[in-house]
């Protein structure tokens, strides 16, 4: 599948400035937020799970369940 | 005044690119190509990427603010602190409810906080942050002049109130003050916080740039956003400041 280019990722508006840079500068940032953007799906799902360690055990099925894990 | 202009322009660029290099997690040599482009087109681009990642899990987000309201807040600074880290903390800050984010704030150690504001877009905590109580805001101001991070600071100045501002600033050396300036993220307000500071103290700041010529271009750029009155105060001072920025200054200030 191919990748989102920036425009496609920032809802297809870009500033003058950025548009008028080099393909592979708009490509760069256009790695740089996906990179981001999966770092920080990934952060908040490992966070869910090793959060619930620290809820007490009579809240923890509340929580779970708030949280949808 | 074209040539400071010009400099001045290039500066705000580099302190974009450091503030849109933390938002993706990158090194900010990484986005040098970004220099040649202008300041305000590159502060749009971060505010487009910026609501784009807080955007991007924002039901999960939410998810947790809901689950975060089932919690005592002592267990909830704690999860915080030991699992979630600054980032994530920064993006809840978004969502939660404010009460509970001030709760919680307030049980975060200032140097933790200090990370976490960092990461935070002070336009989605604004409740917040401007319920913090003033110790706290005080200590985290000193953390984050502590590492230098003057852009994480200019960033707050908006969204404290003039008080807090006013304290904060006393906190704060001259050539810190002068970087602040330089780095605000609303330059339409450097001439309100001067005006928060007591008399004395601008024409103190502005000389201490004559002892670092880093501080040259922040000076003249501060003289620039003063309005013509408080300009016009500085002239008797300006004849202590070094050749070379003596000449620019009074200029600036014509």
């Amino acid at each position: 599948m191919a990748e989102r280019t920036l425009a496609d990722q920032l809802g297809g508006y870009l500033p003058e400035g950025i548009e008028a840079l080099e393909e592979h500068e708009r490509q760069d940032l256009a790695d740089a937020l996906r990179d981001a953007r999966r770092r920080q799906a990934k952060a908040l799902a490992e966070a869910g799970e090793e959060g619930l360690r620290y809820v007490p055990a009579l809240l923890r099925g509340a929580v779970r369940k708030a949280v949808g894990l | 005044m074209t040539e400071n202009y010009a400099v001045s322009q290039n500066y705000e660029a580099e302190a974009e690119i450091l503030k849109l290099a933390r938002v993706l997690g990158v090194e900010p040599e990484r986005l040098e190509y970004l220099a040649r482009v202008d300041a305000d087109d590159l502060r749009a681009f971060r505010e487009r990427v910026t609501d784009t990642l807080f955007d991007a899990n924002i039901a999960v987000l939410q998810r947790m603010a809901l689950a975060a309201r089932l919690l005592p807040g002592a267990v909830l600074a704690k999860i915080a602190e030991k699992v979630f880290g600054p980032l994530l903390c920064a993006r809840i800050a978004g969502v939660v409810d404010v009460a509970r984010g001030v709760d919680v704030a307030k049980r975060l150690s200032p140097r933790f906080l200090s990370e976490v504001a960092a990461d935070l877009d002070p336009r989605r905590a604004s409740a917040i942050i401007s319920r913090i109580p003033l110790d706290t805001v005080l200590a985290v101001a000193a953390e984050l002049a502590g590492r230098e991070d003057w852009i994480t600071l200019g960033r707050f100045v908006g969204h404290l109130p003039d008080p807090t501002v006013r304290r904060c600033l006393e906190e704060i050396d001259d050539p810190g003050l002068l970087r602040i300036a330089f780095v605000l993220d609303d330059k339409n307000r450097v001439d309100h916080v001067v005006g928060l500071l007591p008399a004395h103290r601008l024409g103190r700041v502005i000389t201490a740039a004559g002892a670092d010529e880093d501080l040259w271009v922040p000076a003249l750029d501060l003289l620039n956003h003063l309005s013509a009155e408080r300009r016009g105060t500085l002239a008797p001072m300006l004849g202590a400041l070094p050749e070379g920025l003596r000449e620019r200054a009074q200029a600036t200030i014509k």
